[in-house]
């Protein structure tokens, strides 16, 4: 009887394990198909002397392509800007959403209504605001908003988007009202997991509320803010959509990202080998900063 | 396990039988896949007209379109390419003209020479089949050309005390200068209006819509066999020709980011425009405006102007060539471009064509300078099959170029050299990886 009874249980457990199997492999499938193996055909081809119009006369060349890499100066142009994009997008992004979810924390009347407002850029898509946005940067005043407050203010208007000075710094600045939205949902959540009886007791202490915040809801929110810095940095390093609708990658390539240098490689000059030489680079560049990232992020702990 | 082996024999079972009991009929008709850019109500609803009369005159050719969003210019290109690295082409797709080369070179596309004898071609005008033509052979066979012109609001340069008159009595022998363009930019020019409109969009238009200016000073892009480009588009003629153009800019004669349709909403008082502007503005505008030829270099006087539009081309995927051929012939004739070419409102590439009712325009007016400027002064785009990357080279050094003349206020010569020179060592490097023997 107990025999049976241990066998049955076995049978059991190997049901589980192939149910477990099943559940997992949907997932495990999709991230083969559309992850692991375009990784690995990209490595491949980064082999090759490869014309995108002619597969059939593919040349192997070894890494001929990573050692033209090294030398191109466009390619250090784009990781320069990709990174400088990064550094100053990633704070700026990550401080505006903490001070919006802070004000939109308050429970008072409409506070639904500052929430939406605030979130709304993140529902629309990226292409949309980024047209709209060449038109508020438009250097005539007669067109571009920016302008024409700045000159009826009497101020000389500015080629925002035409001066290699400017052209990356209002892409970030555009970007981060357009993602900052979506930190904030993301702190709101974390705000609201601080308990509230560690205020109380901090204003019976005689604490001030910026004392509060400084030694309540800043290590409370530890966590959130480590993974939110962690997802606005990747994405970050994925910049591609705004210089390409808005500025093309120029003026004097100021605006060219390490993703558009891929697509322009790639897909207009046709260079697909090399093209996937850069997009092998820019994966061990993405992994060791966020490797390096949360290394740092651990180690204050 | 066991069930896991017997449901997978099951469903091995179920799929050969159905693979095994779709009926085999002897005579299948040949399906034939279209791709062309996604265009106007009109042209769509003419796709659908005409592939539905094809369809019904011939059951063993059946024909069906699907339309490509466009979306930038160089986006169609870029699901060429995809589909060309997937084995995904169409039997037969539509091609910008100057892209012909490229895509014959590097051998995606058949030639057509058994399908258009040149009887039949000598009735297309002479830019229309030298743009389709890659090494002597036939590649693409369009029904629509187009032309760029100089285009006028008349109201407002009767304000400004420009002579209207006089430029409506130009002739294509006696179009204006660059000097005199110039000249009237700057009188134009005010708060509320820029004086000239150039920069058509940022990437093929800038190549396109300019072109002339440079044949015109004396150096075309790229040598006429197509394979140099150093000397050319880097040439002194080619920087001079530049900095008349970026002096526009700097000086704020003509907007660096033109909202679109400019000169329609009245901001800005000319404009170097395609030839279907015609259509929007007799549709839409609410100024008097006229249009005439494209402007000339002062010292040579040599009248250019642009041409080339898309063309139908036979991919090397299609496993009916004889059957896409003979849908082309038909796709070609007089009536059905025609009807297409009134239908998209650019001027036809069959001279028959303009003795159909539809195209009656033609004959008189501002159409009929276009048609003018198609048979007398249009120059085809550089036919090499390094285009594509010198196309999006040159865009972005006058972005470049332009960009500097509108936050300096000046025109650096050096400077024009230095990103034209850019553009040459894009193009000779992308010819003699791929296609130098």
């Amino acid at each position: 009887m107990a025999k049976t009874k241990a066998k049955k249980l076995t049978g059991r457990k190997r049901d589980e394990r192939i149910a477990a199997y099943f559940f997992v492999a949907p997932a495990v499938i999709l991230l083969i198909a559309f992850l692991v193996v375009p990784m690995i055909y990209t490595v491949y081809f980064s082999g090759f002397k490869y014309q995108i119009m002619r597969p059939d006369a593919m040349k192997f060349i070894g890494i001929e392509n990573y050692i033209e890499l090294f030398q191109d100066k466009n390619f250090w142009q784009a990781l320069k800007n990709t990174v400088y994009f990064t550094v100053i997008v990633v704070p700026v992004q990550c401080a505006l959403a903490l001070g919006l979810a802070l004000l939109v924390s308050k429970k008072f009347r409409g506070v639904a209504v500052f929430r939406t407002m605030y979130f709304s850029p993140q529902l629309t898509s990226m292409v949309v605001i980024s047209v709209l946005w060449s038109v508020l940067y438009n250097a005539n005043p007669n067109t571009g908003l920016f302008n024409s407050i700045l000159t009826s203010l009497g101020l000389d208007p500015i080629s925002f988007l035409n001066d290699e000075h400017t052209a990356m710094n209002s892409i970030i600045f555009m970007s981060a009202w357009q993602g900052a939205g979506y930190q904030m949902m993301i702190f709101l959540a974390g705000l609201q997991g601080i308990p509230r009886d560690q205020y109380e007791a901090a204003s019976v202490d005689g604490a001030t509320k910026f004392k509060q915040f400084l030694y309540i809801t800043l290590p409370g929110l530890k966590g959130t803010i480590k993974y939110v810095i962690m997802i606005t940095m990747i994405q970050a390093m994925k910049l591609f959509t705004q210089p390409y609708i808005m500025t093309q990658g120029g003026p004097k390539n100021s605006t060219k990202t390490l993703v558009y240098y891929i697509y322009s490689e790639g897909f207009q000059r046709g260079n697909f080998g090399y093209a996937c030489s850069i997009a092998a680079v820019f994966f061990v560049i993405v992994v060791c900063m966020s490797m390096a990232m949360k290394k740092i992020t651990t180690s204050t702990d | 396990m066991k069930k896991a082996i017997s449901m997978a024999m099951a469903v091995t079972v179920a799929l050969s039988t159905a693979a095994t009991t779709v009926p085999v009929m002897a005579d299948d008709p040949v399906e034939l896949t279209i791709w062309s850019p996604t265009d106007t109500e009109a042209i769509e609803a003419w796709w659908e007209e005409k592939i539905a009369e094809w369809n019904e005159a011939n059951p063993d050719i059946q024909v069906s379109r699907e339309a490509i969003d466009r979306s930038d210019s160089y986006a169609y290109d870029n699901k060429i390419a995809t589909a060309v690295t997937s084995n995904d082409l169409p039997d037969i797709f539509y091609v910008d003209g100057p892209q012909v080369s490229y895509y014959a070179a590097n051998g995606i596309t058949v030639p057509l020479d058994d399908y258009f004898s040149e009887e039949d071609l000598s009735d297309f005008v002479d830019s229309a089949v030298a743009q389709n033509t890659y090494d002597g052979s036939l590649y693409a066979i369009g029904a629509t050309e187009s032309s760029v012109a100089f285009y006028y609001n008349k109201d407002y340069l009767k304000e400004c005390g420009v002579d209207v008159d006089d430029l409506d009595s130009r002739t294509v022998d006696n179009p204006i200068t660059w000097s005199e363009f110039a000249e009237i930019a700057e009188k134009c020019t005010t708060d509320d209006y820029v004086g000239a409109h150039i920069i058509m969009d940022h990437g093929e238009g800038l190549p396109y819509a300019l072109e002339p200016m440079y044949i015109s000073a004396g150096k075309d892009y790229i040598s006429e066999d197509g394979t140099t480009a150093d000397g050319y588009v880097n040439s002194e003629e080619a920087v001079e020709t530049t900095a008349y153009l970026a002096d526009m800019i700097a000086k704020g004669y003509a907007n660096v980011e033109p909202i679109t349709d400019e000169f329609l909403n009245g901001a800005c008082a000319t404009m170097l425009g395609g030839s279907w502007e015609i259509a929007t503005l007799t549709a839409n505008a609410d100024f008097d405006w006229g249009v005439t030829y494209y402007p000339v270099n002062d010292d040579t006087k040599e009248a250019v102007s642009p041409c080339g539009d898309w063309a139908a081309a036979i991919s090397k995927d299609c496993e009916n060539v004889d059957a896409a051929g003979q849908f082309l012939q038909w796709l070609m004739n007089t009536e059905n471009v025609a009807t297409y070419a009134a239908a998209i409102a650019k001027p036809a590439t069959r001279t028959s064509a303009y003795d159909e009712e539809v195209m009656a325009d033609y004959q008189e007016g501002n159409l009929a300078l276009i048609k003018a400027q198609l048979e007398n002064t249009a120059v085809p785009r550089p036919r090499t099959p390094s285009y594509a990357v010198f196309s999006s080279a040159y865009a972005e050094a006058m972005t470049n170029i332009f960009s500097d003349a509108a936050s300096t206020g000046e025109v650096d010569n050096d400077y024009i050299q230095s990103e034209l020179d850019t553009v040459s060592d894009t193009f000779t490097d992308d010819y003699e990886t791929y296609y130098a023997e």
